[in-house]
């Protein structure tokens, strides 16, 4: 029987962009998906057809992961859609410089010095304040399609 | 808002003077402006609220009713007039009691013809509660009330006091009946007695008093005398009549010797009345009428003379023009009398003496010549309506009329009814040919509004429904041949209606609104109702059904190569699909459906039973099917909307009429009769089999049915790429339904089509890789079920093994990648991992008693790939979904079997899994730039937690049921709740207030608590003060939940602590020990012990929350342990209490009350089994005692 065995196999490209194709009609809420070259996080999935006796389409309402915009896209449910690759990473945060770019500790050791505090007030003021209290604070940075943001934090207890 | 939020307590203390009304009014009338001002509506509420809930404002009432100009601060006044009363009833004098209810009498009669009626009814409304609240006080009253209210009512001071002395009684009535009642915080048995008494002693004068009232008042209006105002009266009176007969009669009331009635068993009515209410909801879509049985008792008032007679009189001038106005149909007097025609058609029981039903088909008679004015000729009557001549009211009362007569009659009698009344004709082809008029008239393109046509529609077919299916199946109901004439008749019209509407629709481009829901199950509830009628006439109907589908299946065929447009004819069909899927076979819901029985007791004439017209026509349907399967035909002629309904047709016929499982025994195989039995046995002893066993059976041709539809299934998943709706239909209505009985399955595992989907299954290719998972999951469901067919246990347990070995394998593979982390995160591969998952999950919940032993294996095999992946997947939500839903449901189909060695491993395994869920998910703060996504995300996190939780339930259940038979019982199992509580442990920091506010979260959560609590109370007793702490916060957030459940389930978890310790105390045990102690914490803040608090907690909630009846029972129990754990306490809380109390005789109420509840009935100090229900006892009479005065602080 083993010899038969499926294994896994991704058909990544090995391109920057890093998207991979799906059927539209696989795709449910919550997933990820490419809209106008923006990767999105679907949140209403709807399907109708072309007329009664026509194909199913699948129409897809999203919100851009990066920008918090809405956008929408129509797919006939057989065909292919684009979806990104999703990744969140978690770094110890090691120094926030003044210029508004935080310094990150890669699991390997290295360094991470290319990102900005994050935009949002709330998760701002958090890193801010337990950064300032000497917490020990660990960031989840989220990248897809070439892009990163700080999207989570999590205090993992005071530094000793 | 400063003046109207006013304060009031200031207001109070101002001396009772002119002034403080004065303000008092403007500030309610202020507020009352106010809460027509959105803005301002908030602070308009709280205004009014804090002035009903005011002390004594009685006063304050009556002025606001006499003086204010606006009438709805007349009305605010009323409604704080009656909560007011109500509540402070025990302080007022019984001669203020009788003041306030003449006062609002007084009030109403003065201002009969006022303009604003809503306020009026309103006062009226709080008499007749505090006539009610005071009705078992005093018995000599209540005449000397009555003698005025019947002199009001019977005109003797004028047409207006006439009007308000009815609607007096139509506010008492509706005050009496349970279903209406206010709340007044008084126990069920006191509006038992108040119904049972006011049923037998005055519904019947009030019914003479409003039947003399409209004659008197009809008199006066048709003979020209009376004014617009008689007409009202009469209406009234009417409108009172039709109240009084929709009464819940008991009937069976008993006075006793001292004039008493007696209630007796009503305690139990009281809890059986509000239980048939709720189901009455659901109940057979007879419901159009309900019956009246008023009992023997009514004969004279309701029957006596021509009783029935007048009104029907009445109505028939009314309709003449006699008391004309142009829409005379819709007038008051119209509406009521014709309401009253219909109840009285629905008059049933022994009201009616025993004379074999002749005085009933006497009044029926009578009544139904008056209704088939209304009705009959229908073409006419329905024509006068589409043309707009006539409004619809009257003939929607009639067919009103008409159900309600078929429900107190056997479709014979029912028949019988009209032949003597106006011709020949019964009354049967009365209801066809207007069913008939009512189909042609109602307009395809609106179906989805609620027409005229389609409420008549339902009330009629709901009339055939009746008729043709009793409340008491097991009475043979033979319906009259001319009867079975009119079905089919009726059938024809519907069928051709709903070809030429699907015709006519095939090209609407926009099909959104029949895909909701709520339309799909409206319009199947439509068909079963047709199918009823048609399954009255088989022998028309089924033939008819047969040929359209064969007719058109050779249409579309006719189609192909472009030689026409083959969509109208696909909604034909699809139509005619559902219409015979209804027919032919019942929805199985659970249970194993059989052929309809007039179809299997269908007559073929020819000798050839493949002649029968039911498999005629399950013939063309499955040649209809086989066609699909060739791929030119399938892309020239079939759309998915097609085979949806082909794959409908089938999920639905499949449990009926394929292999059935007691083939041998013929059409009556219903248990109810052995008689029956023997006679079939008789029958289906000879050489000829039922026609439908031999096409269809295990025997004949079942097995290539079969095979045709598992190839069918198999190109719904395959050949129809991203069909969603079609590739749902296959695998959660077709295959289930395959799989459902051994019988099938035994002939499925050796189908070549089953093998080869299994196959393809095994080794994930491709062709099913592209399927959703909720699809995966089905399909795996379906093959590991498909399993219990093979010949063994063994042979089950390697065909499951060898279905999903491949896939563990893979799973084992993946985790064990070097590359994981960047492998894993692929969105293709988070594909396959999340099919693979929810293919084990399909797997999990086929769990047989037979595969246990394979799904176990499988189960332990993937555990640590699953424990790596959930570690890889911590960001992936939609993954740790699913992996927790595997999980939970694999332990639930696992955890009764299992032996002690393995459910070490797995409680070992669901631990870790909790300790790895928790550790990336406690203290985590996500933000996003949406808040969208965010409350998303929020979602997820509540599905995830609701999903650990049913994760303990299941394993809590190991203690409750073990099927497990432990050989050797070297291994010791280990300790459930030691786990569960380790898992809660883990799971309380996760739950938040915000998450909590989820309610099946919530019940889930404190259901869990409760029972844990109850069980394993020892357990607690250890847990660390921080747990402990966690678990103590969440039950005082249940007990302040709105939800009663939640509530009660805290009260029980609370009565189980409590109880444990108290009893461990008792045997000199230390019990909950440290826990109970206050502590002092660093900065001196003492923190009460948490039996103490919860003590404080409880009393406070039961004297001054407001909550339902139902939960003194259990905070009974949770109190009186928890008293006895703190009885210094307890003193000091009471103590407090009477200090509070300025008022000395309330405060000597209160002392006694404090002595009764622990001293009444010798309740002791144990909490033994009785104990505890003397003090529920106890509690109930403190509580109805002294919250009435307390809460008004």
């Amino acid at each position: 029987m083993s010899d038969d065995d499926h294994h896994f196999e991704s058909k990544a490209d090995a391109g920057a962009s890093k998207t991979f194709p799906q059927q539209a009609g696989t795709i449910r809420k919550n997933a990820y998906l490419v809209i106008k070259t923006r990767p999105c996080k679907v949140v209403e999935v709807s399907t109708s057809k072309t007329g009664k006796h026509g194909h199913a389409k699948c129409h897809f309402v999203a919100i851009d992961i990066f920008t918090g915009k809405k956008l929408e896209d129509i797919v006939p449910s057989s065909h292919n859609c684009d979806v990104p690759e999703v990744v969140r990473t978690d770094y110890q945060l090691i120094d926030i410089s003044e210029d508004g770019f935080v310094s990150l500790l890669t699991e390997n050791g290295d360094t991470k010095d290319d990102l900005r505090l994050p935009t949002d007030e709330q998760l701002l003021t958090q890193i801010m304040d337990g950064f300032k209290d000497g917490k020990d604070l660990v960031v989840t940075v989220m990248t897809a399609m070439g892009e990163e943001q700080i999207c989570a934090l999590k205090d993992v207890g005071p530094k000793n | 808002m400063g003046l109207v939020q006013g304060d009031w307590q200031h207001l109070q203390g101002i001396s009772n003077d002119m002034a403080r009304m004065v303000t008092t009014m403007q500030a309610v009338e202020q507020a009352c402006a106010a809460l027509q001002v959105p803005t301002s509506r908030a602070a308009a509420e709280t205004a009014l609220l804090t002035f009903r809930k005011a002390p004594q404002p009685i006063q304050a009432c009556q002025y606001i009713l006499e003086n204010s100009q606006m009438p709805m601060a007349r009305f605010q006044a009323a409604a704080t007039m009656q909560e007011a009363a109500i509540r402070e009833w025990a302080l007022l004098s019984a001669e203020q009691r009788n003041s306030l209810r003449t006062y609002c009498l007084r009030y109403v009669m003065a201002r009969a013809d006022a303009a604003e009626a809503y306020v009026q009814v309103k006062v009226l409304a709080v008499a007749a509660v505090l006539l009610k609240r005071g009705w078992l006080d005093f018995a000599t009253d209540k005449e000397a009330f009555f003698g005025e209210v019947r002199e009001a009512v019977l005109g003797a001071h004028g047409p207006a006091a006439q009007r308000s002395g009815l609607a007096l009684l139509e506010a008492l009535v509706s005050e009496f009946s349970p279903s209406t009642a206010s709340a007044m915080g008084l126990p069920a048995e006191f509006h038992e007695h108040c119904r049972a008494s006011l049923e037998l002693d005055y519904l019947q004068q009030f019914y003479t008093w409003a039947q003399e009232a409209a004659i008197t008042a009809a008199e006066k209006a048709l003979q020209g005398v009376g004014g617009t105002l008689d007409v009202n009266v009469c209406a009234a009176g009417l409108r009172l009549m039709s109240q009084l007969l929709n009464w819940e009669f008991q009937g069976t009331l008993v006075r006793g010797a001292n004039g008493v009635v007696v209630v007796g068993k009503q305690k139990v009515n009281a809890f059986a009345s509000s239980i048939s209410r709720e189901g009455s909801a659901a109940k057979r879509p007879g419901d159009h009428a309900c019956l009246v049985q008023p009992g023997p008792g009514w004969y004279d008032v309701l029957l006596e003379g021509n009783r029935v007679g007048w009104i029907l009189e009445l109505y028939a001038r009314v309709r003449q023009g006699g008391l004309g106005s142009s829409s005379w149909m819709d007038s008051p007097l119209a509406v009521a009398a014709r309401q009253l025609i219909v109840q009285l058609c629905s008059l049933n029981g022994n009201i009616f003496p025993s004379d074999g039903g002749t005085t009933q088909e006497l009044h029926l008679q009578r009544l139904l010549s008056g209704i088939t004015s209304w009705l009959d000729p229908p073409e006419a009557v329905v024509g006068a309506i589409k043309s707009g001549s006539t409004f619809p009211s009257e003939l929607l009362d009639g067919c009103h009329a008409l159900v309600a007569i078929a429900s107190v009659n056997s479709p014979s009698a029912f028949d019988q009814l009209l032949k003597p009344v106006s011709r020949s004709v019964g009354t049967l082809s009365l209801l066809a040919s207007l069913t008939r008029e009512i189909i042609k008239a109602s307009d395809p393109a609106d179906s989805e509004e609620e027409t005229w046509t389609s409420k008549a529609l339902d009330i009629l077919l709901d009339t055939w429904t009746v008729l043709l299916q009793p409340a008491d199946f097991s009475k043979q109901i033979p319906f009259p041949l001319s009867g079975i004439e009119a079905a089919a008749a009726v059938f024809h019209a519907y069928v051709e209606t709903g070809i030429r509407a699907a015709a006519a629709s095939a090209h609407d481009e926009d099909d959104d609104v029949e895909e909701v829901r709520a339309a799909i199950e409206a319009r199947d509830e439509r068909l079963s109702a047709v199918a009823l009628v048609a399954r009255a006439a088989p022998s028309a109907t089924v033939p008819l059904l047969a040929h359209l589908v064969s007719e058109r299946c050779t249409w579309l065929l006719q189609c192909t190569g472009g030689r026409g447009d083959p969509s109208s004819v696909k909604e034909e069909l699809h139509w005619l699909l559902l219409m015979s899927g209804h027919v032919l076979a019942d929805s199985g819901d659970g249970e194993t459906p059989l052929v309809p029985e007039s179809i299997s007791a269908l007559n073929v004439s020819s000798a050839d039973p493949a002649n029968h017209p039911a498999v005629l026509l399950c013939h063309s349907v499955v040649n209809l099917a086989r066609q699909s399967l060739d791929t030119n035909i399938r892309t020239e002629i079939f759309s998915p909307r097609l085979m949806e309904a082909v794959v409908w047709f089938f999920g639905r016929w499949v449990d009926t009429y394929l292999m059935p499982a007691d083939a041998g025994r013929g059409p009556n195989s219903t248990p109810s009769s052995n008689e029956g039995d023997q006679q079939q046995m008789g029958g289906t002893a000879g050489p000829q089999l039922q026609p439908l066993v031999v096409a269809f059976g295990e025997e004949g041709g079942g097995k290539a049915v079969l095979e045709v539809l598992v190839r069918v299934a198999v190109s719904g998943l395959i050949s129809w790429p991203g069909e969603r709706t079609l590739q749902e239909m296959v695998s959660f209505q077709l295959l289930p339904a395959l799989v459902r009985r051994r019988n099938i399955c035994v002939h499925l595992v050796s189908l070549e089509a089953w093998q080869e989907l299994a196959h393809a299954f095994a080794f994930q290719q491709a062709t099913l890789s592209t399927l959703a998972s909720p699809i995966q999951r089905a399909l795996s469901e379906a093959l590991c079920r498909s399993a219990g067919g093979m010949s063994s246990g063994d042979a089950t347990n390697q065909y499951v093994r060898d279905l999903l070995g491949p896939i563990t394998r893979n799973l084992a593979t993946l985790s064990k990648r070097e590359d994981l982390q960047t492998f894993s995160q692929q969105p293709d591969v988070i594909l396959q991992v999340s099919c693979l998952i929810e293919r084990l999950r399909g797997a999990a919940r086929a769990t047989l008693p037979r595969s246990q032993k394979a799904i176990l294996e499988i189960g332990s095999s993937v555990m640590e790939p699953l424990l790596i992946l959930l570690e890889t997947y911590r960001h992936q939500s939609s993954v740790v979904y699913l992996l927790l839903k595997y999980v939970v449901d694999w332990v639930d189909g696992q955890v009764a079997f299992l032996e002690a060695k393995d459910t070490v491993i797995v409680f070992s395994f669901c631990v870790r899994l909790l300790e790895i869920y928790s550790t990336h998910n406690i203290g985590k703060v996500s933000v996003s730039t949406s808040t969208n996504l965010l409350s998303e995300g929020q979602t997820e996190k509540y599905k995830d937690l609701r999903a650990l939780l049913q994760l303990l339930t299941n394993l809590s259940s190991k203690d409750l049921i073990d099927f497990a038979c432990d050989i050797n019982g070297e291994v010791e199992n280990p300790d459930v709740a030691q786990v569960v509580y380790l898992g809660l442990h883990i799971i309380t920091p996760l739950m938040s207030v915000d998450l909590l506010k989820y309610p099946k979260l919530c019940r889930q959560y404190f259901t869990l608590l409760a029972h844990m609590l109850e069980v394993y109370p020892e357990k607690v007793a250890k847990l660390s003060p921080d747990g402990f702490s966690r678990i103590v916060g969440t039950l005082d957030f249940g007990l302040h939940h709105q939800d009663v459940e939640v509530v009660s389930m805290s009260l029980t978890a609370l009565n189980a602590v409590a109880f444990y310790h108290y009893q461990a105390i008792c045997r000199g045990q230390e019990g909950l020990g440290v826990h109970v102690l206050s502590i002092q914490d660093a900065q001196g803040v003492v923190k009460e012990g948490v039996l103490a608090h919860f003590l404080r907690s409880v009393m406070q909630f039961l004297l001054f929350d407001d909550y339902s009846n139902e939960l003194v029972e259990p905070a009974a129990d949770a109190l009186l342990p928890l008293i006895l754990c703190n009885t210094t306490l307890y003193q000091r809380l009471a103590q407090e209490l009477l200090e509070g109390q300025q008022d000395a005789l309330l405060q000597s109420r209160l002392a006694t009350a404090f002595h009764v509840l622990l001293n009444a009935q010798q309740v002791t100090s144990s909490l033994d089994r009785q104990n505890r229900r003397k003090f529920r006892e106890n509690l109930y009479a403190f509580l109805t005692d002294v919250r009435g005065f307390l809460r008004t602080r």
